[in-house]
């Protein structure tokens, strides 16, 4: 097994041509209440790739998602996605967010909540066709027989997955994810990290991950981004080069673990504040 | 949706079912019957004056002698409670719906909304009577102005507690203020404005009450004001009695109300 992590000053492994990426961001900076919550983040991320921004906690990275979302602005600097800015190619659908709490609507059951969304972007389609493609992304998803139980009814991964039916529901060209599964137990964030690289590997979505877990970023992702604390900013950048498709046996592959002390060591030069990269 | 916990994972409810009641009520109706009891015992024993504290009996034999003067007076007064609980609810609503829509507006009027809950609203109850006479409209307004509060406050709290992400969701495809509104904030306010509205339909028979007190030539306030003239404390208790009755039935109206508004209610019980 060939692992051959690129690294690069810039926070940009070397060898990804522009011309494909679908989100680029350039020199984005961050200040909220005076303090610097991300410095010169330049970022490509590929088209139909899986990327994860790992870092200690308040090193931005959650800010980061939400600049490349349009949910926030940054001070300066600026982000593309598809050439658009973040809010135009959020109002074309091209955005779907996912939250660490699924955030689904209790007095709506899973397929009108799969659809929710889709029907405030989309005020033409017809409750029909509404129910019809909620119903297609909750298949999706693997809870097709799931439909007409109400959020109460469904276990904290079952929500999870209507929160990621309702993203897919918009049809968009990037998935931003920010600690999705963070809430959940670990076999059941397991069975969702899988579930969600058949999902990325079915649709060819492009999918940001924001993930504090060491070994969630090497099961699912093929480049992760380590971000450093005060100022919040990438230090480093990890290829993974295991194959897909990729199980969880794929956590007691050497390659595998010498990976995660890899990025383990990244980490940990980050969590110093200030510290060179 | 129906009582029942339709699956194993549904939340286990409050005891608030008939079932649960029954069982739950039984220690309170044994207190009750036992301090009615120990009543009439002692002002037997006691022989205390029934214009100071009449015995149960005593009020019961007035209650059965006045019952066609009583039950008039009671419709009366529930016409009363509900016309106003029903204006208070729906101005409530207006209120808040105002205050979380129109921000300039709402940083004008929440301030005053509150500034006026510190009046003392049983004052105003002279100044009603003078401007809108003893019919039904003064009471009305007062109703208004003591139960309208809680509705507002409590639909409030609800429409403002939306988790943040959920409106970053709504935002990112370019959902209007008036759509978040109506489909998100309006619909997760409702369980916390179901229990305004019970603590509105409790200030209701008060201010119908009050209202009555201050004047009026009919309803249960004007009863025990009459009655108390004339010394007449058995009918007093009477009527006190009948206003409970009201209050009760007036609570669990609404709480029936909110069984009907909130059937998704487990999801607050801890999910």
């Amino acid at each position: 097994m060939r692992i051959e992590p690129i690294r690069a000053a810039g926070g940009r492994p070397a060898h990804i041509r522009h011309d494909d990426d679908l989100i680029s961001a350039k020199g984005v900076s961050v200040v909220m209440a005076r303090q610097l919550i991300l410095q010169n983040i330049d970022l490509a991320i590929p088209k139909g790739s899986f990327v994860s921004l790992i870092g200690p906690s308040g090193c931005g990275k959650s800010t980061l998602l939400k600049v490349l979302a349009g949910l926030v602005d940054p001070t300066s600097g600026s982000v593309a996605i598809a050439g658009l800015s973040p809010v135009e190619a959020a109002r074309k659908r091209m955005i779907g967010l996912v939250f660490q709490d699924a955030n689904l609507l209790p007095w709506k059951n899973a397929v009108d909540n799969a659809s929710m969304l889709l029907s405030i972007a989309d005020k033409s389609l017809s409750r029909a066709k509404l129910k019809a493609r909620g119903q297609e992304m909750l298949e999706l998803v693997g809870l097709g027989d799931s439909a007409h139980k109400r959020p109460h009814e469904l276990s904290g991964g079952m929500r999870q997955r209507v929160a990621i039916a309702r993203a897919l529901a918009l049809e968009p060209a990037v998935l931003l994810m920010d600690e999705p599964f963070g809430a959940l137990d670990a076999i059941t964030r397991d069975q969702m990290g899988q579930s969600l690289l058949e999902i990325w590997q079915r649709t060819g979505k492009t999918i940001v991950l924001v993930t504090h877990s060491i070994d969630e970023a090497i099961h699912l992702s093929r480049h992760v981004h380590v971000l450093g604390i005060k100022p919040g900013r990438i230090t480093e950048s990890l290829d993974v080069d295991l194959p897909y498709p990729r199980d969880l046996s794929v956590t007691e592959d050497p390659a595998f673990v010498r990976l995660t002390v890899q990025l383990r060591t990244m980490l940990r030069a980050g969590h110093q504040p200030g510290a060179a990269s | 949706m129906s009582d029942q916990p339709v699956t194993s994972l549904s939340e286990p409810r409050l005891a608030s079912g008939w079932g649960a009641a029954t069982g739950s009520w039984l220690p309170a109706v044994i207190l009750l019957l036992a301090t009615v009891m120990v009543w009439e015992a002692v002002v037997r024993i006691f022989a205390i004056s029934a214009f100071i504290i009449p015995a149960p009996s005593e009020i019961a034999q007035s209650l059965v002698a006045q019952w066609p003067t009583l039950l008039q007076a009671t419709l009366v007064t529930a016409g009363e409670i509900l016309f106003g609980f029903v204006v208070s609810v729906l101005v409530g609503i207006a209120i808040a719906l105002v205050i979380v829509r129109f921000d300039w507006l709402g940083r004008a009027l929440y301030p005053l909304v509150v500034l006026f809950q510190n009046v003392p609203k049983v004052a105003l109850a002279p100044i009603f009577i003078l401007w809108f006479g003893y019919g039904l409209a003064p009471k009305i307004g007062l109703i208004l102005v003591i139960a309208f509060f809680p509705v507002t406050l409590s639909m409030l709290a609800g429409m403002q507690s939306v988790d943040r992400s959920l409106l970053s969701l709504m935002n990112s495809v370019g959902a209007s203020r008036t759509q978040i509104l109506f489909r998100i904030r309006v619909p997760h306010s409702l369980p916390n404005l179901m229990a305004g509205t019970k603590i509105a339909a409790t200030l209701s028979v008060i201010g119908a009450i009050v209202g009555e007190f201050a004047g009026a030539s009919d309803g249960l306030g004007y009863v025990i004001q009459f009655a108390s003239t004339q010394l007449d404390t058995a009918l007093v208790f009477a009527a006190l009695l009948l206003v409970s009755v009201l209050g009760i039935a007036f609570y669990y109206a609404a709480e029936v109300l909110e069984r009907i508004m909130v059937p998704w209610a487990p999801k607050f019980s801890g999910a």
